[in-house]
């Protein structure tokens, strides 16, 4: 046995067939949890005494900021990947998700103008939280826009990944240079370290809602990734014998 | 003569050579600053408000304008090449080439900000903050911005896309520094901030010519 369950990754082969499997899992997981804590989060869950209703947009917005940061901390650890192992997996690991990510980043801030029309009077403010998930989502264009740049897909890869360890690095700095500068935005609504300030009512549909996000994007990123891997390998045997059905 | 120091007279060679390219930098300044007031109002007291911050961000505009091709020539006519057979580390290398960059190509913009807050009737203090704001925070922005063009070197398409990826990283030198023109302003205690720019420089110059020999080795290598 030994290192041969980290080795298995170094083969696309391998991964695409497997990733299938994962992915038929994460979708049907998600799926169900989604539809699960949606319902009880817009149907069921108790009415905020100050926002009203419109607090029920929590339960796509916290979990969609949540993976907006998430994601780039896995672009990271793939990046790290890619330079000490060389593994191409990793490089599109990172590639899927920069898409997944900057969607995630997008989605978070169309949700959060939404919601801070009712409850602000505007749909954007220079507040920390916003101007921070602004950066990030330059950030991930950044990382899109850079591959796209290059024609080797290696030499891309390298490149994309000097630039997410470097901002990987400046984001916590950009973060807290950025709180310190202007802040205004609600407390995060859920801490690891603390009770929740919500009744239970309300914070378990939107655990469940989490959950069934972070599992949707790794359902979105398998997906990605499968489709990378065939036409990174377009070239090989086993890719040509599967397109052409044989 | 050691390697450093002909790399140093190299480089002033080449600007002796064109004397031109330092000053349209300076011109690109200039003409942004005489903008602002054709733009908004020739009211001196709300361009004394908003005139330190305008320079800022021309100055960093035309930093950017000016780091964008940094390593361009010396890639196209195989200098890069040459440095990898030296006996010094590449990114030793990279970091004479940031702060002669600096030295020659920077300064310049610094030094023409007492003109630029003269035009918007920036106060002398604010002027005074602005200028040793730029000093130490321009170390972190050539830095970075020399990133920028290392990583787009070898992609013939890539446009302004150096700067576009490196701009964000600039979000913390630009929030310090404003903060220190606020401070400047209402007449309070600005070495704490000025403090933090400079570790933010210092720590910049230290660790990203690492990365940048690394976007180097990228481009030279092919695939390697």
């Amino acid at each position: 046995m030994g290192w041969r369950w980290f080795h298995q990754w170094g083969s696309p082969r391998w991964f695409y067939e497997r990733a299938r499997r994962w992915q038929l899992v994460c979708g049907w997981l998600a799926l169900i949890l989604l539809t699960l804590g949606s319902l009880w989060g817009l149907g069921f869950a108790p009415v905020d005494y100050q926002q009203g209703n419109s607090y029920r947009i929590i339960y796509l917005h916290v979990p969609v900021a949540f993976l907006a940061q998430a994601l780039y901390a896995a672009m990271a650890v793939c990046a790290i990947v890619l330079f000490v192992w060389k593994m191409k997996l990793a490089d599109v690991a990172m590639q899927s998700i920069a898409v997944a990510g900057f969607a995630f980043t997008a989605l978070s801030l169309i949700s959060g103008a939404v919601w801070g029309k009712p409850t602000w009077g505007t749909y954007w403010v220079w507040d920390a939280r916003l101007t921070s998930m602004l950066i990030l989502a330059f950030l991930y264009l950044g990382a899109i826009g850079l591959r796209a740049a290059f024609q080797d897909p290696d030499q891309a890869g390298k490149a994309c990944g000097i630039l997410i360890l470097v901002g990987v690095v400046n984001l916590p700095i950009i973060k807290y240079s950025v709180e310190w500068w202007n802040t205004l935005h609600q407390p995060a609504s859920l801490k690891l370290t603390e009770k929740p300030t919500m009744p239970a009512s309300m914070w378990i549909p939107l655990l469940i809602n989490i959950l069934g996000y972070y599992i949707a994007a790794a359902y979105l990123v398998l997906g990605s990734m499968r489709a990378t891997v065939l036409e990174r390998e377009r070239r090989a045997i086993w890719v040509r014998e599967l397109v052409n059905g044989a | 003569m050691s390697i450093e120091k002909r790399m140093l007279v190299r480089e002033l060679k080449l600007i002796a050579a064109r004397p031109g390219d330092i000053f349209k930098p300076m011109w690109f300044t200039l003409l942004v600053i005489s903008m602002v007031p054709l733009a908004l109002a020739p009211d001196s007291q709300l361009l004394a408000e908003i005139g330190s911050a305008m320079i800022w961000v021309a100055t960093l505009l035309a930093l950017l304008l000016n780091t964008e091709h940094l390593f361009q020539s010396d890639f196209s006519d195989g200098v890069l090449e040459q440095w990898l057979f030296l006996d010094r580390p590449l990114a030793w290398l990279v970091g004479v080439k940031l702060i002669a960059h600096w030295l020659f190509n920077v300064l310049p913009l610094i030094l023409i900000t007492p003109v630029a807050g003269l035009m918007l009737s920036v106060s002398t203090e604010v002027l005074l903050a602005l200028f040793i704001t730029l000093l130490v925070a321009t170390p972190a922005l050539t830095c970075f911005s020399g990133l920028g063009a290392a990583l787009t070197l070898g992609s013939s398409r890539s446009g302004i896309l150096g700067v576009l990826v490196m701009m964000p990283l600039f979000v913390p030198v630009v929030i310090l520094a404003a903060g220190v023109l606020i401070r400047a302003t209402d007449g309070s205690d600005t070495l704490p901030l000025l403090a933090l720019l400079g570790a933010f420089s210092v720590i910049a110059a230290t660790l990203v010519p690492v990365a940048v020999s690394a976007a180097i080795r990228l481009n030279i290598g092919g695939s390697n």
